[in-house]
């Protein structure tokens, strides 16, 4: 069974993979494959970005997302005629001759990574460059995403040669076994500065203690002032700074969006 | 199945070439564009001794079988196929030769259209008008524009001074040099503190003993730094020039735990995804920074006193300044917070960090390099390793000429190729030249002075002392003239050639409007009938050619039978042959070829081709390069690359600036007096008066041109109460500077543009929240930018990656306008100064400067629809944007 590994941590943004996607699949028709992809508009390697905190505590998540070639296809269940097939590998396939005019295969995506072509009145998605695996006197044999990422955070290649221990699948609540594995998903953070107002000095070593109802997070201050609490849950925090006696307590919402502080004087 | 052929390619964007790049074709068309395995041809054993590999703490780091192109070169089918290509040449429609002032409609240019000719009429313009305009005025009224510098990848058949070549051909040409724009701040500023640097004259530091090259800096780094600053270095951008290599350096640091450090206005492409602390400094601001932070070493005793004592001279005087001996005012921590924005604690915490760890900084090129006076940061950046012990291990300076991991036994130096065909005429003194950065001024006033060539390598420092002028002096031309006739044995000319003001304008990079400075009185000068004729050669219909009157068409990289490595920032460099992967597109030719056909028209075709094929100039490159001592020509070509193999002992090299550390009395600096100069006898001999450039670095804050300032774009002038946001037009992550702004699989990228109400997809403005709301701007909202120079149209971004009170826009989208002062496509170098980094600095200043910004009303907007409906009618494909047909009147 073939899987995506993928490594969103070392994900630099690059886009490489999502060029890549474009590069095999605009303009060149792979079938029984696939059709060729506009050239604009549909994206079935596609770098979700998000920037998350506040200043100065900002960063930004990139999570390349593509159709999860679930075990449970919802595809396959609202497709007429076999029109969405798995094969042997267990890469989900979407037939361009069979599916004509199935729109509601798009609709039963959960995770919206199949896009209508408008033009074909065809539904499509991510193949795992299938044509590349199959065909020998193409020039490589994995898929382009992958072939194009510089730093090997997107891998492919038979389940049982991966440790997926710990690994996630985004929205495991669908249930619709995903073949797309995560290393790691990015998770809120809480971050902060902290410094003595009076003195004009940053705090290294103050302890920081973040608790919530599913537990706590503790952190200490760096020879910035600065800390961070990382792969935190989505709650209500109470963060609780304190050196030399110094103290200040905040109230933390992660419920919405990661929480980058700023400057916080401790007096 | 059909036949996939396979060639190997460099595509980047620079003249250093790009990382080998495979370019699968079927049919005649790009298929895909993929990275390569460099195991194809050779075995690991033989490539073993070319390979590099550093190992720190048991981590292991080495170039990848599989090759790393950027998204650029991957993304390269849509260059090739752009909707913007131009395919035959064109003609401005209302435009005729002949220089006659009431048929030329100069004003018209950058708003009528263009007509498809055949090449024997565009031939017979070009000789025609030549020709005139070398009978009328001589031939230095020819004005050859885009020597050197930012192109495609390419050799024989690169353009950026193949008109040149011909000109010279033809008797002589205007020579615009290329001013140093990726590095003004330490060309003005830092040659005067350390020396020539980088191929000798960049100012980014080098030694002097090994040819100004810096190797073995990234070994010392990864061996020795525990902490790196990145004070203008984006390496999750700047890959988009040559490879990914510099992102897998970040992924090596974070294995190794390297705590690095960003000073950024931006929460840069790097900064948001590493684990790396942001400092967010109000743009060109950083010289404030750096004397908080030596105030904070001065009186904490953090810095290497013997260092100081043996290796540098005059730092008293520094000292001095820094601790208000000087003005009465003390650079404390909190001085420089009130300047910089960065809090007095963060300030201190820099200093010690940066003073406690063994630092090196990360430099590419851009940010308070390219400011209103640049010299002061780069001057105040070399004090700081200057405190440190530049040189000590660990303690370097990485920049853009300092990235070849290992020296390879036959390397010329960190940036040349191993293999050379072009025949464009780079860094040749003329009798007439003018710095990019003043043609628009001398259009306009028939006159301009400025000191130093300022030619960007190979140049002495002392060279910025000596006045040029123009227009040029005949008996110099003409002593010029006999001295090359004596050096190639020609007849030697007796007679003064005339040397008069330009008025014919050819250029092979046409995008100074927005490359450069000052881009709206750019065009202005352009829409004058001084210039009497304006030619491009250019890929595709955009920028300066909106503005030409004739334009040539060009092939792009993956057109041509030429060959071309990579020679810097890559894994391993490489030599290597880029026969073409498909056919030329419509009737394009190369700018080798242009020149020459052109050549035949005046019988010196001979002189410029010498009578070669593609194939023997790629051989006769081959064979006069160093790569003949370890490869024969029919294995280099039946392989098609080649990667010279490492010095044996390239790790005992001395890295960086180490030499000078251990022994600067056997290896010193090429500064007057061979060691760090905190204050300069030289500038204070050659420019006692220039309040701007002193002998040292301050704090320069400028004022109003009446009482002899060059520029007034800080916080503490008068503009910014007009003008209350500072600008960072940093180079851009989804172009090359201009190139690829039609690139549609970029442009649906979020980060890239932004969508207007009106279908639109406008250039980002970066803007904090803060300052967004107090405006009353929100998300997608049109907005302008505008300060005197003029008003540029953006789509607002909102975003917590931008400090307070400034802007970021990248620079290179491309220019859309309106009318005069008024432009849609985002080209933020229209609005940039145009009167240079300082009094005697040419070069340009780009970033770092004041504007303000609002939101554009509906009634606004519509105002400029009524009246400039040509503007608004232009065909617009949103999935590229202009293109070759908003611009080309089909027959």
């Amino acid at each position: 069974m073939k899987v995506f590994v993928i490594d969103a941590a070392r994900c630099v943004g690059c886009h490489n993979c999502q060029i890549g996607c474009k590069d095999e699949h605009c303009g060149n028709c792979w079938m029984p494959y696939a059709e060729a992809q506009p050239e604009i508009g549909q994206f079935w390697m596609k770098v979700e970005q998000k920037e998350r905190g506040q200043k100065p505590h900002v960063k930004v998540s990139y999570t390349p997302r593509l159709c999860n070639h679930c075990g449970n296809a919802p595809c396959m269940r609202a497709a007429k005629d076999d029109a969405v097939y798995r094969r042997d590998d267990g890469l989900v396939i979407i037939d361009p001759v069979k599916a004509k005019g199935q729109k509601q295969i798009v609709d039963a995506c959960p995770y919206h990574v199949i896009y209508w072509n408008e033009e074909k009145e065809i539904p499509q998605k991510c193949t795992g460059c299938a044509h590349l695996i199959d065909d020998p006197e193409q020039p490589i044999h994995t898929p382009r995403c992958m072939d194009n990422c510089h730093l090997d955070v997107i891998q492919f290649g038979e389940a049982e040669d991966f440790d997926l221990t710990g690994c996630e699948v985004l929205h495991p609540e669908y249930k619709t076994d995903p073949h797309v594995y995560y290393t790691k998903l990015p998770k809120k953070f809480i971050a902060g500065t902290v410094y003595d107002p009076e003195a004009e000095e940053i705090i290294e070593g103050a302890t920081v203690t973040a608790t919530c109802a599913e537990g706590t997070a503790t952190a200490t201050t760096d020879s910035w002032g600065d800390f961070w609490l990382e792969d935190l849950p989505d709650a209500q925090w109470r963060v609780e700074i304190e050196k030399g006696g110094k103290k200040a307590a905040l109230e933390v919402s992660t419920l919405e969006e990661d929480k980058g502080l700023g400057d916080i004087p401790l007096a | 199945m059909k036949e996939i052929k396979t060639t190997l390619q460099s595509i980047a964007c620079g003249g250093t070439g790009g990382e080998i790049t495979a370019v699968d074709t079927m049919d005649g068309k790009i298929v895909r564009i993929r990275p390569f395995r460099n195991d194809t041809a050779y075995t690991k054993e033989e490539l073993a001794p070319s390979m590099w590999k550093i190992e720190v703490d048991g981590k292991v780091f080495e170039p990848t079988i599989k090759t790393c192109p950027n998204w650029m070169a991957l993304a390269y089918k849509n260059r090739v196929y752009s909707k913007n290509r131009v395919l035959k040449p064109l003609k401005r429609v209302d435009w005729e030769p002949g220089g006659d002032p009431a048929k030329m409609n100069s004003a018209n240019r950058g708003k009528s259209k263009f007509v498809e000719i055949s090449w024997d009429e565009a031939l017979d313009i070009v000789e025609s008008e030549l020709r005139r305009v070398i009978d009328t005025y001589g031939p230095y009224s020819v004005i050859c524009i885009g020597e050197d510098g930012h192109r495609e990848s390419k050799d024989l058949h690169a353009g950026g001074g193949m008109h040149a070549t011909l000109m010279d051909k033809l008797g002589g040409y205007t020579r615009e040099t290329r001013t140093p724009d990726s590095v003004e701040g330490w060309y003005w500023g830092a040659k005067h503190v350390w020396g020539a640097g980088a191929n000798k004259g960049l100012g980014l530091v080098a030694p002097q003993e090994t040819g100004y090259n810096s190797w073995n800096v990234l070994l010392d780094i990864c061996q020795h730094s525990e902490m790196l600053v990145f004070d203008a270095g984006d390496y999750e951008l700047t890959t988009n020039y040559a490879s990914m290599f510099l992102s897998q350096v970040m992924g090596y640091w974070e294995k190794l735990g390297k705590e690095m450090v960003c000073v950024d206005p931006f929460c840069n492409y790097t900064s948001v995804c590493h684990t790396m602390k942001w400092i967010p400094i109000l743009p060109n601001t950083d010289a404030a920074f750096h004397f908080g932070v030596i105030y904070t070493w001065l009186t904490e005793d953090l810095y290497d006193k013997d260092y100081v004592e043996t290796h540098t001279v005059h730092f008293d005087k520094m000292v001095d300044y820094v601790m208000g001996k000087e003005d009465g005012e003390p650079k404390t921590p909190a001085w420089a917070a009130e300047r910089c924005g960065v809090p007095a604690w963060t300030i201190k915490a820099f200093a010690r960090n940066v003073a406690k760890k063994t630092t090196s900084h990360v430099h590419y090129s851009s940010g308070s390099i390219k400011t209103p006076y640049s010299h002061e940061p780069a001057r105040t950046s070399a004090y700081l390793l200057a405190m440190q012990g530049l040189g000590k291990p660990g303690v370097q300076q990485y920049h853009l000429s300092a990235q070849v991991t290992a020296k390879e036994k036959i390397a010329r130096s960190t940036t040349a190729p191993f293999t050379m065909a072009i025949q464009c005429r780079m860094f040749f003194p003329s009798a007439q030249s003018l710095p990019r950065t003043m043609i628009a001024e001398a259009l306009q006033t028939g006159k301009a002075k400025w000191w130093g060539s300022p030619c960007i390598v190979y140049v002495e420092t002392s060279e910025q002392f000596q006045e040029f002028n123009y227009p040029g002096n005949p008996q110099a031309a003409l002593a010029m003239e006999q001295a090359m006739a004596e050096r190639f044995g020609k007849p030697i000319p007796t007679e003064a050639p005339k040397v008069n003001r330009i008025h014919l304008l050819w250029s092979e990079k046409p995008c100074n409007m927005n490359c450069w400075d000052g881009g709206f009185n750019y065009q202005d000068a352009i829409r004058t009938d001084e210039v009497e004729c304006f030619i491009t050669n250019h890929q595709w219909l955009e920028n300066d050619s909106l503005f030409a009157d004739l334009v040539l068409p060009v092939t792009t990289c993956l057109e041509d039978n030429d060959d071309m490595g990579a020679s810097s920032q890559v894994p391993v460099r490489h030599a290597g042959l880029t026969p073409p992967a498909i056919e030329h597109q419509g009737e394009s030719l190369s700018d080798f070829q242009i020149a020459c056909t052109i050549g035949e028209r005046f019988g010196v075709r001979e002189d410029i081709d010498k009578g070669m094929t593609d194939d023997m100039w790629i051989e006769t490159a081959f064979q006069s390069s160093r790569l003949v001592e370890e490869i024969d020509w029919e294995t280099y070509k039946e392989k098609g690359y080649y990667y010279p193999k490492l010095e044996e002992n390239w790790e005992q090299m001395a890295p960086g600036m180490r030499n000078f550390y251990e022994d600067p009395e056997q290896y010193p600096l090429d500064t007057p007096t061979g060691k760090i100069e905190f204050w300069s006898q030289a500038l204070a001999d050659n420019f006692p008066d220039d309040k701007e450039r002193q002998p040292m670095a301050k704090w320069i804050v400028g004022g109003p041109a009446e009482e002899g300032w060059t520029h007034d774009e800080t916080f503490w002038g008068e503009r910014c109460k007009k003008y209350p946001l500072l600008v960072t037009a940093n180079p851009a992550k989804w172009r090359v500077h201009v190139q690829g702004d039609d690139i549609k699989w970029f442009r649906e990228i979020e980060t890239c543009k932004v969508k207007g109400k009106d279908g639109y997809l406008y250039e980002p403005l970066w803007i904090a929240p803060e300052d967004a709301e107090a405006r009353g701007i929100k998300n997608g909202d049109i907005v302008k930018i505008f300060n005197e120079r003029g008003t540029v149209l953006l789509g607002a971004r909102i975003s917590e990656r931008v400090a307070e009170r400034s802007v970021v826009i990248a620079k290179g989208s491309r220019v859309d306008p309106i009318a005069p002062h008024l432009d849609r496509g985002g080209a933020i170098n229209l609005i940039c100064p145009g009167n240079q980094v300082s009094k005697h600095c040419k070069g340009f200043a780009v970033t770092g400067y004041l504007a303000e910004v609002a939101k554009v009303t509906d009634e606004e907007y519509e105002g400029w629809k009524r009246d400039y409906p040509e503007a608004f009618a232009r065909d617009y494909d949103p999935a590229i944007g202009i293109n070759r047909k908003s611009w080309v009147i089909e027959k």
